[in-house]
């Protein structure tokens, strides 16, 4: 087996796992955006390991399929960021937590019923 | 076995990036270690065979995701602090590092049973490399994504528009000015730079996609140099946010999109299957119009604006 691809492989697994956490222990949008990025990070490296990038001729499909997810990824990350930044503006806050959310979710609503 | 050492100092990089990244207190050094982080995997990639992935993760992961990052947080900071993470719950503090391991010894796991696999023949990828001169280009990737898997580019660039539109849809408020902080026009070295700079980024942009073809580049990459050129005169106050968007940026948006789909079906019509562009000329013709929308869509999305103009 060829030793650089265990390498990246280990990292890939690394990269998610540190992603997951980064994820589950913050409530900052923009820290677990970037823990998000970080899963999608290590997901191709994965791919792109297993597709036999590490020796010989690699193969194209999986190739062109991170390439694809890379855009897809800055696609989402840009929306997700337009709606940090609504978010920002509709509560004051740069968190989610349930409380926040209920409390944004009633001032919609009485703003529906005032209309 | 420099080879070898090569992987293993990335791959510590990597690593040890992505842990600051999540771990790092202030948040503008998370978003800047997450930059470094793509810097590295495109060097990851470079060393993995995939030129494409490395030139891409260099101009969109860590380029323009980091513009768009940096860019939040600087709008985020306008009224003040930069935010820190508040404390979580006891209980779910303590679950999350043994959920983290878990999943990425699942990784570990599936990843070491499908390296052990022995290689089968007749996988996509070998069909791809055996049929590759049907497609009329000779890098592979190119191939893939405009020849056997065009479904999935042009879902691709309705994702990005998709993804503008709803941003569109939740920025209620217009604000000329979103970009907090002096504008420095005035500097005489940054008419010095921009007229150095930009017209490179045309130059490399134009080069990436005339490349795709026989060596690494492509649309994405090219729009993505683009974009930054764009992002660069609006970051220099050349451009600035325009309450509506124009007729021509609405052509440019749907650009992409529009002229891979006639092609598509003009195809149809002669005979062919739908999407199965017939020779270089057409990939060209479509990769053009998809690197004009992905670079406009790119700028306006940092630009959190309807559309662009020139400073009056």
């Amino acid at each position: 087996m060829n030793p650089s691809a265990v390498i990246y492989l280990l990292t890939a697994a690394a990269v998610f796992g540190i992603g997951l956490y980064g994820l589950l222990q913050s409530r900052q949008i923009l820290r677990q955006l970037l823990s998000i990025n970080l899963m999608g990070g290590g997901i191709f490296l994965l791919l792109i390991t297993l597709g036999g990038g590490a020796d010989g001729r690699p193969d194209p499909v999986p190739q062109a399929m991170v390439l694809t997810g890379i855009v897809i990824a800055v696609s989402a990350t840009a929306f997700a960021l337009a709606l940090l930044l609504r978010w920002h503006e509709l509560s004051g806050s740069t968190e989610l937590d349930a409380d926040a959310i209920a409390d944004a979710i009633a001032d919609a609503v009485a703003d529906a019923h005032d209309d | 076995m420099i080879g070898l050492a090569i992987d293993s100092v990335l791959a510590l990089g990597i690593v040890w990036l992505a842990l600051q990244t999540v771990r790092s207190v202030s948040m503008l050094q998370a978003v800047l270690m997450f930059i470094v982080f793509g810097l590295l995997m495109s060097l990851a990639w470079a060393r993995l065979h995939a030129p494409d992935l490395a030139l891409a993760e260099a101009a969109i992961g860590a380029g323009i995701t980091g513009a768009l990052l940096l860019v939040t947080w600087r709008r985020l900071q306008a009224d003040g602090h930069d935010p820190v993470d508040s404390e979580l719950p006891a209980q779910s503090k303590w679950l999350t590092i043994p959920t983290a391991c878990a999943a990425a010894l699942l990784i570990v796991i599936v990843g070491w049973i499908a390296l052990q696999l022995p290689a089968v023949p007749g996988t996509a990828g070998d069909l791809a490399w055996q049929r590759l001169g049907e497609i009329g280009v000779s890098n592979p990737v190119t191939g893939v994504l405009l020849g056997f898997r065009a479904y999935d580019t042009l879902m691709e660039m309705a994702v990005l528009l998709a993804a503008w539109l709803g941003a569109r849809a939740v920025a209620t408020t217009y604000r000329p000015g979103a970009l907090p902080g002096p504008v420095h026009v005035e500097v005489p070295l940054v008419g010095a730079l921009l007229s150095l700079v930009v017209p490179i980024s045309i130059l490399v942009a134009v080069y990436l996609l005339q490349a795709g073809g026989s060596a690494p580049g492509g649309a994405f990459q090219g729009g993505a140099v683009l974009a930054a050129g764009g992002v660069l005169l609006f970051l220099t106050g050349r451009l600035e946010a325009a309450p509506r968007t124009s007729g021509l940026e609405r052509v440019g948006l749907i650009l992409g999109i529009a002229v891979f789909s006639l092609m598509g079906l003009m195809v149809m019509a002669t005979g062919g299957h739908m999407l199965a562009l017939p020779g270089a000329w057409a990939i060209y013709l479509v990769e053009t119009a998809l690197l004009l929308s992905i670079a406009l869509s790119l700028v306006l999305l940092f630009a959190a604006a309807p559309g662009l103009r020139r400073m009056s």
